[in-house]
């Protein structure tokens, strides 16, 4: 019976960043959400255990105050939740996420399986997922679309340009999954209320190994602007030429 | 003072915004023009635990406390407010009463398929001839042997026609004034119980809302509710609770509003801009929103104070006729806002603004509402 850890991340949704007129973002008011993949990630776990058995938990990296964040995870499915997380954990970049996880998980978490997003709704580097299988050395099949566990090993469909691809591994293995995965449910009130009472292993930076500096560093994030264009023209043959020599012009037709 | 929710009650807002989201915004323009009862969204109500929220695990809820429920009735009634109606009648005036007056026979029998969704609960008081007047009813109740025997017509019974379980009122002792009316409670079914007419309405159609009548309708002496004589506190007490929902229904149908408004309003260009550049359409907006934050305090302080035990029927008073006047004004405005398109089927500001009157007639008139409010304030 596998031993299933999925992986969410606590953000900015950004449904409520403002941009200003100069580009700069306005984060003064907003509020935070489940990575959007992340809960494909966490119903596709439960569901398995649902099938198969076994345990689920769920592991995050980052500031102490995203206890509402483990709370919206548990009430999701998982039976407990590790919370790795400290001050400095604020805008960590990938290659430290993966990192400060393959650090606590190979220390301390027993694990057949690990399911990440595809990447998550604000960064989406997609890195996080294939860095931690390579940090603890297990396989990683990413873009999957559908997951079945046949003996001790994975069965994934991984969907690619022009089909799909089906892959199988030995467990242990970390999975990123799309969101064409499944739906996830939305928490019952008896979820939600449960999910206080479930277990949280708080993890400080003092448990991990060493320390991880970033390797990328962010100058500056500005919205992008969309310049719009709007030209009129009428209906005559003259009218439909320019037109399509106005679309050339632009570059949207050859 | 400590304006912040807990991180519970900030869950379950979304889960519930969510849940609305997915199951009713679909269809609620649906159920509106056909009037139709929405069991599959109700089961799913039920499925999720949100019909009996405030009521203890053992009686089959959730122990949630009342702020959170009126979160809830709010989200809910953002989507559709027929639908956060049923909810809120089924739990504020039927599950209510039984759990603040049954006996504990009657909270074990009647609670939990109630709480969990399985049963609909119902409130019937109103009667032709009584509306604001309650003691202008003529129902009455005779005690034969070990039954009562019910008698009289009661009117605008939310959930009437898909209810298992109503909670009515009936005279024991018309001789006693307000001490002889008292509570019963009905099962779906009982010899005697009939559902009457049903009433077309303007808004909230997707509430079912009938007659109930009572001809000899016998039902064991066991289901009265409470002492024989307590009939008008405990429908007063309904109230008190019903209102903060209503309350949260008005709050809902206005949020709605706005953020109907302010979409539209950034979208629809006249004279080469948006109209929200306008004032007179900013100044409008801004009202709006003011006003929700207002309503929206008023009505969680009312559902705070019955959660810290103390006395709230003036509050839930103010909360309900406030929040709905509010609705009423502001569900207007939307729907000038958006112009001829806002008169029209296919835009929410016209089902919310019929949805938005009736906030201000049930569970109290607007002017019930002030009498209570004075009743206090000038004691
Ligand atoms: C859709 C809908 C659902 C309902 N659901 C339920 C339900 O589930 N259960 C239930 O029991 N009832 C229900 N009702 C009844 C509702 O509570 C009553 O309609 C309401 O109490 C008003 O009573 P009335 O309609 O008889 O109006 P009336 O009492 O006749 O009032 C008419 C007008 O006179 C005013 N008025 C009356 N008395 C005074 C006074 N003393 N001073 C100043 N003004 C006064 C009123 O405010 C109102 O403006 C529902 C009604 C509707 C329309």
């Amino acid at each position: 019976m596998p031993e299933i850890l999925c992986c969410f991340k606590w953000l900015i949704d950004e449904s409520y960043i403002r941009a200003s007129s100069s580009g700069e973002l306005d984060l003064e008011t907003v509020d935070y959400k489940l990575s959007n993949y992340d809960r494909n990630a966490i119903e596709e776990s439960v569901r398995l255990q649902e099938e198969y058995g076994g345990t689920v938990s769920a592991i995050t990296v980052g500031l102490p105050d995203s206890t509402k964040g483990v709370k919206d995870a548990l009430s999701r499915g998982p039976e407990k939740a590790y919370f790795i997380n400290d001050d400095s954990f604020e805008n960590l970049e990938p290659s430290q996420t993966a990192a400060i996880l393959a650090d606590i998980i190979s220390s301390q978490i027993n694990y057949d399986l690990i399911i990440c997003g595809e990447g998550s709704s604000d960064l989406y580097a997609q890195q996080v997922g294939p860095r931690l299988a390579e940090k603890l050395g297990i396989p990683c099949i990413s873009y999957i679309q559908k997951v079945q566990i046949e003996g001790d090993r994975i069965v994934a469909e991984k969907k690619v340009e022009d089909g799909i691809e089906v892959i199988s591994a030995p467990m242990p293995v970390l999975l990123t999954v799309l969101p064409d995965i499944n739906t996830p449910r939305i928490p019952g009130l008896k979820d939600t209320l449960g999910a206080s009472k479930k277990p949280v292993i708080n993890i400080s930076k003092d448990d991990l190994t060493v320390s991880y500096e970033a390797k990328i560093h962010t100058n500056a994030i500005i919205a992008a602007s969309m310049e719009r264009n709007c030209q009129k023209f009428g209906s005559e043959t003259e009218d439909i030429a320019n037109l399509a020599r106005a679309l050339a012009k632009e570059g949207v037709i050859k | 003072m400590d304006f912040r929710l807990t991180e519970e009650q900030e869950l379950i807002r979304s889960n519930m915004r969510e849940f609305a989201e997915t199951y009713v915004d679909p269809i609620a323009a649906e159920i509106d023009e056909s009037a139709r009862y929405p069991a599959e969204v109700i089961e799913k109500l039920a499925e999720g635990g949100w019909m009996g929220m405030p009521f203890p695990v053992e009686y089959g809820g959730q122990g949630t406390d009342y702020l959170t429920y009126a979160i809830a009735i709010e989200e809910l009634s953002r989507s559709c407010a027929a639908t956060g109606f049923t909810m809120s009648v089924h739990t504020s005036l039927s599950l209510m009463p039984i759990f603040l007056f049954g006996n504990e026979e009657q909270k074990k029998k009647y609670l939990p398929p109630l709480a969990q969704g399985k049963h609909i609960g119902a409130f019937a008081l109103t009667e032709p001839g009584a509306g604001t007047d309650v003691g202008a009813a003529t129902t009455t109740a005779v005690l034969e042997g070990d039954e009562y025997v019910l008698n009289g017509t009661k009117t605008f019974c939310s959930n009437g026609p898909v209810a298992d379980t109503y909670v009515t009122f009936a005279w024991t002792d018309k001789s006693a004034g307000r001490k002889g009316l008292s509570a019963f409670i009905v099962s779906k079914g009982t010899p005697g119980l009939k559902v009457g007419s049903h009433f077309m309405k303007m808004g909230i159609r997707a509430s079912q809302t009938s007659e109930i009548i009572f001809k000899d309708c016998r039902i064991p002496k066991a289901n009265l509710l409470g002492k024989e004589g307590d009939g008008m506190k405990i429908a007063m007490n309904c109230f008190d609770h019903g209102r903060i929902g209503i309350a949260g229904q008005s709050v809902g149908i206005t949020q709605a509003a706005l953020d109907e408004s302010i979409n539209y309003s950034k979208q629809r260009i006249q004279f080469g801009k948006p109209i929200s550049k306008n004032q007179a359409i900013q100044w409008w907006i801004a009202d709006m929103a003011t006003d929700i934050n207002a309503a929206r305090f008023l009505t969680y302080h009312a559902a705070w104070l019955k959660d810290q035990g103390q006395p709230f029927t003036k509050e839930a008073s103010m909360a309900k006729v406030f929040c709905a006047e509010m609705a009423m004004k502001h569900t207007v405005k939307a729907v000038q806002i958006h112009g001829g398109y806002g008169y029209c089927k296919g835009f929410k500001v016209e089902r919310l603004m019929r949805d938005a009157k009736i906030t201000e007639i049930y569970e109290g008139t607007s002017e019930a509402q002030r009498m209570v409010i004075a009743g206090t304030v000038l004691r």
